[in-house]
């Protein structure tokens, strides 16, 4: 865990991104929208590791990347460094994309399979007029030694390279501006187990090296409480809860973040055969379609008869300090309220 | 060792290899493209040193004038007498010269319009995407020898006006091609990571899309091109071809002796058989091309 | 006896430039009702394994030598038409991919059906109403309905249920599952392990759970074997695989992999190098490159499985992993997950 510095990085404010759906004939009509981020607000604060975890179509991809402006926001703010950047023009963000920038979970589709490997290392250096020629390829060399990668490496193509050196490569890649921020979406997902913890550990000495702050997102929790100082848990395009990464796995507010952990299997026989699993039925609802009321309603094991399926909770702080956007989460907590028994499930 | 040393080590184990040189590799050893290619390769050499190669001149008169029963293939006429008593084997040798001309000049001005157009569709988007797709339906929507007769009917007959009917064809099915290659790669992580670190506008598409986005036009083209020998061959069998009479292009060839079929066999096979084979080789080069640069798509 | 044995298989994919050797010395027996694991990461060899036994190899592929032993027939030297009725029918396999492994223009009753009227002699009326059942058994709501759509109106984790009821519609002996879960969600995964693990039991069918998820292995497997580089190089009751694994791989990945109920966080140990490329002549131990232990004789002579421990526990190493190494973390003590704690 690194020491946080104190100070805002970034800041988002009831941040919503809707991609439109379209359809028609000849000419394409506005039929409905995709909500797949429908207000998110939360803050990292600099040096710090905020984790964003969730299952396919939370929006933590959307969230990442409208951050960087990739996406345009349909509305709230983004604040990074107290200005807000969520109208600026892609013109006016040039200057910005040296501070913030991105590392992509697909190693084999995020390199330009056309560039040499010491091109597109070099290339931002080029387009913001830091360096050029010689220098720039100097400084390449040195990024590539940073992850671990030798010099020669730059006159070869991406395809040459294995899928966790592929991932160092856009590390190199994303550390050449010396950004402030960098988000991580599913960085290691699609390395194997014994690379994912170099990469891993790699992050977290980079971290310390050069003073960054990480917006790391993932759907494997196991990853995410140890590289994360403070996480947030996403359901269907909002945030569900947000807490210190220890005190999620310890004491989880929101059925949701209940259940997920539930789900995750750990590598302890012992462990896997005594534990009391949240099964969850049915499937995620599509984010085209999200259920009235709470999003989580649909399979919440705790649900009630009022209030869930007509009211959206507010992620609000409860009276022990968690923040978590439950009608009920005091009940729950208090024991009061009780797993429906469809929802439980014991390992034979 | 540390980690950099021991990749270093396993990295200078093989050259650089670009993805073209890859491609290249593949290309090689696919048998069928190889043999497409040996075709080509003696077409244009057939083409170029046709004075050397036909014994007579392509108008020449060698033998009788014969409208009915022209002489069949002998140790002498290779491919036998035509009607005006011209040696056919040296027509259709100087004929290679104008179905390649006019199939590649075609096909090349198609490429480049429709190369042109689709970027602009798949780069802007919007009303800009939308009326040049919906042009392009357009045109594809009558069939292209119908719309190359029209266009005939428009510039004349002639040897260039041919050549630009056939072309004009074409253009849709670049645009189309590149306009849906563009907008795939668009999407992709690596374009994204690209504007992520202020890659914009022209550079983006010259550095980061275009070159990924090229290569189904590169197939497309050697496909074109046989097609387009087949167009022209097709206009001129209608008579449509260039108006100069006794040029030796193969399909005016097929049209002159259609009705002869039956008694001098030899007037419409050989000129056929050369056009079959130009297209095939064309073919054979076309999906060789297709597997050499992506071998995923292998059958 | 045992229901299933594998002696000694090899197998080799041949590409223009090179040889692989995908697998290379596979050895293992399974009982009636055993559940294997085999956990190893990309490229060890593990699914090349199960398609080899089953007669599913892709074109490029090769069986070099080894024998599978089913119900004492050898069924790499068994023509394919004696091997279709093992297929589907004796042994049953479903893959990782819910998208692509069902058949697109085919209704899912269709498809389920098509297995029964071959292997159980159903007529149609009877096949439908055995399909419906067995969706019904894999928690599919609406069976009813549901027989009559196709596989793109289903989500991920619906498709593998999907996949399961045409796995077991004709009470195979053995279940062969190929990272049945690793393109579904986390709480998607979780509810399909657990339908997994109880048509298991309800069938009495042996499984061989291919993964690479060490976590998933923990929960659903009695015995887990792990592979490096196309061999086994440990086989134990998962339990003391877990708690004392004396393979320097398998120590290597279970303290490498990031513990979700660690009490503090430890700095995560990853396995030096990169894992195998497989074209190249393996010469003595292939995990010697990378392993911490490794002697001269790792790097010259190829350790067998041996016996180490107990009768079921083996390992083929010649510096097995000492007392002192084992991995001894602190985790929290399982909550009571359905109330809060």
């Amino acid at each position: 865990m690194t020491i946080v510095d104190g100070g805002e990085l970034l800041r988002v404010e009831d941040l919503k991104v809707y991609f439109p759906i379209k359809s028609g004939l000849v000419f394409d009509r506005h039929v409905g929208d995709v909500k797949a981020v429908d207000g998110v607000s939360f803050e990292i604060m600099k040096g710090e590791t905020l984790g964003l975890v969730g299952e396919s179509g939370c929006g933590k991809t959307t969230v990442g990347r409208t951050i960087l402006r990739l996406y345009d926001p349909t509305e709230g703010r983004i604040l990074f460094e107290g200005d807000d950047i969520s109208s600026l023009s892609q013109k006016q963000m040039q200057k910005l994309r040296g501070r913030m920038q991105m590392i992509f979970q697909d190693p084999y589709s995020s390199l330009n399979p056309r560039q040499s490997v010491g091109n597109l290392i070099s290339e931002p250096l080029k387009i913001h007029g830091i360096s050029s020629g010689d220098k720039a390829r100097a400084r390449a060399e040195e990024l590539l030694e940073i992850v671990g990668l030798p010099k020669s490496a730059t006159a070869r193509y991406p395809h040459e390279f294995s899928g966790g050196q592929r991932q160092r490569i856009g590390l190199a890649r994303s550390l050449a501006l010396n950004p402030d921020l960098i988000v991580a979406d599913e960085p290691v997902s699609a390395l194997d187990v014994s690379i994912q913890a170099q990469m891993i550990n790699l992050l977290e000495e980079l971290q310390e090296e050069f003073d960054l702050t990480y917006l790391f997102i993932a759907h494997d929790l196991a990853v995410v409480r140890h590289i994360s100082d403070r996480v947030a848990v996403m359901y269907l395009g909002k945030i569900v809860e947000v807490a210190n990464a220890d005190e999620l796995y310890a004491s989880p507010r929101h059925p949701y973040t209940m259940a997920l952990l539930s789900a995750v299997p750990i590598p302890d026989p012992m462990v896997e055969e005594s534990r009391e699993r949240i099964l969850l039925k049915g499937d995620l609802p599509s984010p085209a379609n999200p259920p009235s009321g709470c999003r989580f309603h649909t399979r919440c094991p705790f649900r009630q008869p009022e209030r869930c399926d007509t009211e959206d909770p507010e992620l609000r702080t409860l009276a022990d300090g968690h923040v978590a956007a439950c009608h009920y989460a005091e009940e729950i907590m208090a024991g009061r309220i009780r797993a429906h028994e469809s929802g439980k499930a014991r390992a034979s | 060792m540390s980690l950099a040393e021991a990749e270093a080590q396993e990295l200078h184990l093989e050259r650089p290899s670009s993805l073209s040189r890859d491609a290249l590799d593949r290309f090689i050893h696919n048998k069928a493209a190889v043999v497409g290619v040996v075709v080509m390769v003696l077409l244009v050499l057939i083409a170029i040193f046709a004075p050397l190669i036909a014994p007579f001149g392509p108008q020449e008169q060698v033998g009788p004038l014969d409208s009915s029963n022209p002489a069949g293939p002998s140790a002498e006429h290779w491919m036998g007498l035509d009607e005006q008593g011209r040696d056919v084997f040296s027509r259709v040798v100087y004929g290679a010269r104008l179905s390649l001309l006019v199939g590649l000049v075609s096909a090349a001005f198609g490429l480049s319009v429709g190369l042109v157009l689709g970027a602009l569709a798949g780069y802007f988007g919007g009303w800009v995407e939308t009326i040049i797709m919906r042009l392009m339906d357009i045109m594809l929507a009558i069939p292209a020898l119908l719309l190359a007769i029209g266009l005939i009917a428009l510039l004349g007959r002639g040897l260039v006006q041919i050549m630009i009917a056939v072309g004009i064809t074409t253009i849709p099915v670049f645009a189309r091609l590149l306009r849906g290659s563009i907008l795939a790669q668009r999407e992709s992580d690596y374009v994204l990571a690209a504007r992520s670190l202020g890659v914009r506008g022209r550079r983006l598409l010259t550095v980061h899309i275009l070159p990924n986005a090229l290569a189904p036009l590169i197939v497309q083209a050697t496909l074109v091109t046989a097609t387009a020998i087949i167009d022209v061959a097709g206009l001129s069998f209608l008579g449509l071809g260039p108006a100069e009479p006794g040029l030796p292009e193969w399909g005016k060839m097929l049209a002159d002796n259609a009705t002869r079929l039956d008694r001098a066999t030899h007037l419409v096979i050989f000129p056929g058989a050369a056009i079959v084979i130009s297209v095939l080789g064309l073919n054979l080069i076309g999906d060789g091309l297709r597997e050499s640069i992506d071998p995923k798509m292998r059958s | 006896m045992p229901l299933l044995s594998v002696r000694d298989l090899a197998v080799q994919f041949k590409t223009r430039k090179s040889t692989v050797r995908a697998v290379n010395g596979v050895s293992f027996d399974l009982d009636a009702g055993e559940t294997l694991g085999i956990v190893g990461e990309s490229g060890c060899g593990k699914s090349v394994t199960s398609l080899a036994m089953l007669g599913i190899l892709p074109k490029a592929g090769r069986v070099t030598h080894g024998e599978v032993l089913f119900e004492d027939v050898d069924l790499l030297k068994v023509p394919d038409s004696q091997l279709r009725q093992v297929r589907g029918n004796d042994i049953a396999m479903i893959f990782q991919d819910p998208m692509t492994s069902l058949n697109p223009v085919l209704t899912v009753g269709r498809q389920i059906t098509e297995a029964l009227r071959k292997h159980m002699d159903m007529n149609k009326d009877e096949a439908n109403k055995e399909a419906i059942a067995l969706l019904d058994r894999v928690e599919i709501p609406a069976a009813k309905d549901r027989i009559e759509d196709y596989p793109h109106q289903f989500s991920g984790g619906m498709r593998q249920r999907v996949m399961i009821a045409m796995a077991i519609s004709c009470h195979p002996k053995i279940l062969i599952a190929d990272e049945p879960t690793t393109a579904l969600d986390v709480t998607i995964q979780a509810q399909i392990l657990e339908v997994l693990k109880q048509l298991v039991a309800e069938e009495n069918m042996a499984l061989i759970l291919i993964t690479h998820d060490l976590g998933v292995v923990a929960g659903t497997c009695e015995r887990t074997n792990v592979m490096y580089a196309g061999r086994f190089v440990e086989s134990a009751p998962t339990p003391k695989l877990f708690a004392k694994p004396r393979h320097p791989y398998t120590l290597g990945l279970l303290k490498s992999v990031p513990r979700l109920d660690a009490a503090r966080k430890e700095k995560l140990q990853p396995i030096g190098g990169t894992p195998l490329s497989m074209t190249s002549e393996i010469e003595g131990c292939a995990f010697a490159p990378r392993c911490i232990y490794a002697t001269e004789e790792s790097r010259t002579k190829t350790p067998e499985l041996r016996r180490i421990d107990s009768d079921d526990h083996l390992v083929a190493c010649w510096n097995p992993v000492q007392e002192e190494d084992m991995p001894r973390i602190e985790i929290v003590a399982a909550r009571d997950e359905g109330v809060a704690g």
